[in-house]
């Protein structure tokens, strides 16, 4: 019988007697191991090295001499596919930072390594240094980094933050406004509009407050734009010819194309249906969040990087999805979700009904919008948050919050509540509606219902349940939906086939964002359903990458 | 000769011995002749004034300013400036944050952690660590604030070991011995003698009631 292969996972007591009557049957093993040495967390340092007393089996030594076995330390298991006979491992080696080869055990590091840490191969009841050898046994030195900071794990975009916080701290504000751009082409939209979820995990938390991430962000891209200086553009000098087409100009597609011009694409074109670039940056967060001008500098940014934005194209419109497909070497469907969700109300497509997104639309475009009278909004997200507020300030009187669950569970960012409630929105809330009351074929109030709270559901949220006979009718002269937007998908033919989600996004792989249509790529809002704006980004920059790899190995 | 040639141990010996002030002038930043001379004594004399201030030294007593070798009058101002700052402190032991026969032990402590290789060697790698085209070996670039917090970190720990050793060259002792004697918290105390322990540079001498009592050894080659 041929040598066949063998993959142990986990090189303590078990993974290493394993081993061993593996490699006595005649195979090949392999031991991954996630600490840098084999043996075990459990086992006492100090016991394994002295000979023959506390750990005769199994046999270290013969491990590790062993020919048929090869050791894996700082490894991790990122994947396991196939059947019975033929698997595949994907193994992921970190580095030990010390060479094999050339250590001689000699120990003198440990005396002098200046950096202490838990030791986590003792529970972390002693000290040890960065430099160790876990067990003497094995021999295994190993420098130990901590690995990515948890700021910037939970930041869907991985910004190096605790470099670009560092570099603000020693004063060195263009060093860190680059190591931003390394990532995010966005830096002084982002620094204003983003949620932070890094915040929420800062470790400085537990100490007082967290760090202010996010503003320290818009601090740094505001002292460069205030100072006049222009960003240095620098594009690799290897260049590519193929063509490229990004549908959508929104935070996605222009972060996916400012990554391809930064791989060093030169024939991007980015089709943007409105008459503006900045997608749901410019007509989904109103003005006085994000002004247009300052958008307006993110963008420019990103066109000196040699993209081609297409204002006003709208695809199946102006020209065809089959046109734009047949000529590019690869599409980005980065087109959002600006279509409202229905309430699933009676009456809804009365006259003074409207969508909350069509409202913020036109309000960021400088279309006509209603402005009389009282109105309602209906939901609870930051998108409505952002309805409320821009109603008060185009002139509504008197403007009416639904939600029809409490404060608590109110999905807004708790800031943007607060500071709607400030500016005299009222929030009504387990309140549900049920039924547009229609008067001379206008809308002229809202039937509601009270309700109460009930079990947690699924979401985890407690469940809603209406109030038997407390139905009531709130007058009002406009009723805005904002309870979720879907994409518009009617761009793209039945031929092709596309997959489709719940929220009418495209269905992509979560790795590669392409569809299932080949060359196809689609990110953002309209592959994950609405979501906050860095993560849109965070999709473009994947994409970018998965469409250099497509393009490539095309080749 | 080179500023970038003083060390650190110079500084804090020059304390030891009852200097009430050292003033290093070194050529203007960029016109150094061996390029990088000056700022390697800026960083060095920065982490020995944070660990001398540490000891509780008054950190205005080791300055560091630049200057031209053609500028006599600049020099001489320069002097008189800084013998009127010592002046008006004082003599070692007034005006710092420890008095003077404390003072003095700290200092002599602070020495010993300054002559070791230690701190030396991360102050040494500071600017490679930190400039951006360089970085470590694998590229990673460093940011002033993080090295800065590596090194008070270690300007503490150093603190801490040294006076340990200092302690138990003198005589054995237990752990809440020590940790009473120097004001250090039992726990932490306790991770220290066990690191030192670990590193070779104590041993146990025996139990006395309790607790182990640790006693300090010499390990071959040399200081921690």
């Amino acid at each position: 019988m041929a040598e066949q292969k063998v993959l142990v996972l986990g090189a303590g007591a078990a993974g290493v007697q394993a081993a061993l009557s593996e490699a006595a049957a005649g195979n090949k093993v392999y031991v991954a191991e996630h600490f840098p040495s084999f043996g075990g967390e459990r086992i006492p340092q100090d016991k394994i090295i002295t000979d023959g007393n506390a750990f005769a089996a199994p046999d270290l030594a013969t491990f590790k001499k062993n020919d048929h076995i090869e050791f894996l330390r700082n490894a991790d298991i990122q994947s396991l596919v196939g059947d019975n006979g033929q698997y595949k491992a994907k193994v992921h080696c970190r580095t030990p930072r010390v060479d094999p080869e050339k250590c001689d055990e000699c120990g003198k590091c440990i005396t002098v390594c200046p950096i202490h840490m838990y030791d986590d191969y003792n529970e972390g009841l002693e000290w040890r240094t960065a430099i160790d050898f876990f067990d003497s046994g094995s021999g295994y030195y190993n420098i130990f980094k901590e690995d990515m900071p948890v700021c910037q794990r939970t930041c869907p975009i991985n910004l190096d933050i605790r470099t670009y916080v560092g570099y603000i701290a020693d004063g060195k504000y263009a060093e860190s406004l680059a190591t931003i751009r390394k990532k995010l082409p966005f830096p002084l939209s982002i620094g204003r509009v983003c949620p932070h979820p890094c915040e929420g995990e800062c470790n400085r938390g537990y100490m007082d407050e967290p760090i202010s991430i996010c503003f320290l962000k818009r601090f740094v891209a505001d002292v460069e734009m205030n100072s006049g200086v222009e960003p240095k553009i620098q594009l690799p000098e290897e260049t590519y010819p193929e063509k490229i087409a990004i549908i959508g100009g929104g935070p996605s597609g222009l972060t996916c194309a400012y990554h391809l011009a930064l791989l060093g694409y030169q024939n991007i074109t980015v089709y943007e249906a409105l008459p503006e670039p900045g997608g749901m940056f410019r007509v989904g967060i109103p003005e006085y969040r994000l002004p247009k001008h300052i958008l307006a500098k993110d963008i420019e940014f990103i066109t000196k990087h040699g993209v081609e934005i297409k204002c006003g194209v709208r695809i199946g419109q102006d020209i065809g999805f089959d046109e734009i497909k047949e000529k590019n070497d690869a599409v980005l469907l980065a087109i959002g979700a600006h279509k409202g969700m229905s309430m699933r109300v009676k009456n809804e497509d009365a006259e003074g009904v409207f969508e909350g997104v069509k409202f913020l639309r036109d309000a960021g475009l400088g279309n006509p919008v209603p402005n009389k009278g009282t109105c309602i909004v209906v939901g609870g997200g930051n998108v409505a948050m952002d309805v409320t507020r821009t109603a008060l300030r185009v002139g509504f009187d008197d403007v009416n919050l639904l939600y029809r669950r409490t404060r608590k569970e109110l999905p807004a960012s708790p800031w943007e509540v607060d500071a709607a409630e400030h500016e005299g929105v009222k929030f009504h809330f387990l309140v549900a509606p049920q039924e547009v009351v229609v008067k001379d074929g206008k809308a002229s109030g809202m039937k509601c219902q009270r309700m109460e709270l009930g079990e947690p559901d699924a979401s985890g949220r407690r469940k809603p349940i209406p109030v038997e006979g407390s139905e009531f009718v709130m007058d009002a002269d406009t009723v805005f939906g904002a309870i979720g937007q879907v994409t518009d998908n009617s761009l793209v033919d039945e031929k092709y086939g596309f997959t489709f989600g719940r929220k009418f996004n495209f269905e992509v792989n979560p790795e590669t964002f392409e569809t299932n249509v080949e060359g196809v790529f689609a990110s953002g809002d309209a592959a994950t359903g609405a979501n906050i704006a860095i993560r849109a980004c965070a999709g473009g920059k994947k994409a970018a990458e998965s469409i250099h790899k497509y393009l490539r190995g095309k080749k | 000769m080179c500023t970038g040639r003083v060390d650190p141990a110079l500084v804090a010996d020059a304390f030891v011995n009852g200097a009430d002030g050292v003033l290093v002038i070194g050529c203007y930043f960029g016109d150094c002749h061996y390029i990088t001379g000056n700022f390697m004594a800026k960083h060095k004399l920065d982490m020995a004034r944070e660990m001398l201030a540490y000891a509780g030294l008054n950190p205005t007593r080791l300055q560091f300013r630049n200057l031209s070798s053609a500028e006599g009058a600049r020099f001489a101002q320069h002097n008189t400036e800084f013998v009127e700052q010592i002046k008006e402190i004082g003599p070692l032991g007034t005006g710092d944050k420890v008095g003077l026969p404390a003072l003095k032990e700290k200092l002599e402590i602070a020495y010993k952690a300054l002559a070791g290789p230690k701190l030396r060697w991360v102050v040494g790698k500071k600017p490679v660590f930190i400039d951006a085209a360089q970085g470590n070996k694998y590229g990673e670039v460093f940011t002033e604030h993080e090295i800065n917090r590596t090194l008070s970190g270690m300007v503490i720990d150093e603190m801490a070991t040294h006076s340990i050793l200092t302690a138990l060259e003198k005589k054995p002792a237990a752990v809440k011995d020590l940790a009473k004697e120097l004001e250090i918290p039992a726990p932490e105390t306790l991770k220290y003698v066990l690191a030192l322990k670990r590193r070779g540079f104590v041993e146990m001498d025996g139990v006395e009631g309790t607790s182990p009592v640790y006693k300090f050894k010499s390990a071959e080659g040399g200081r921690c």
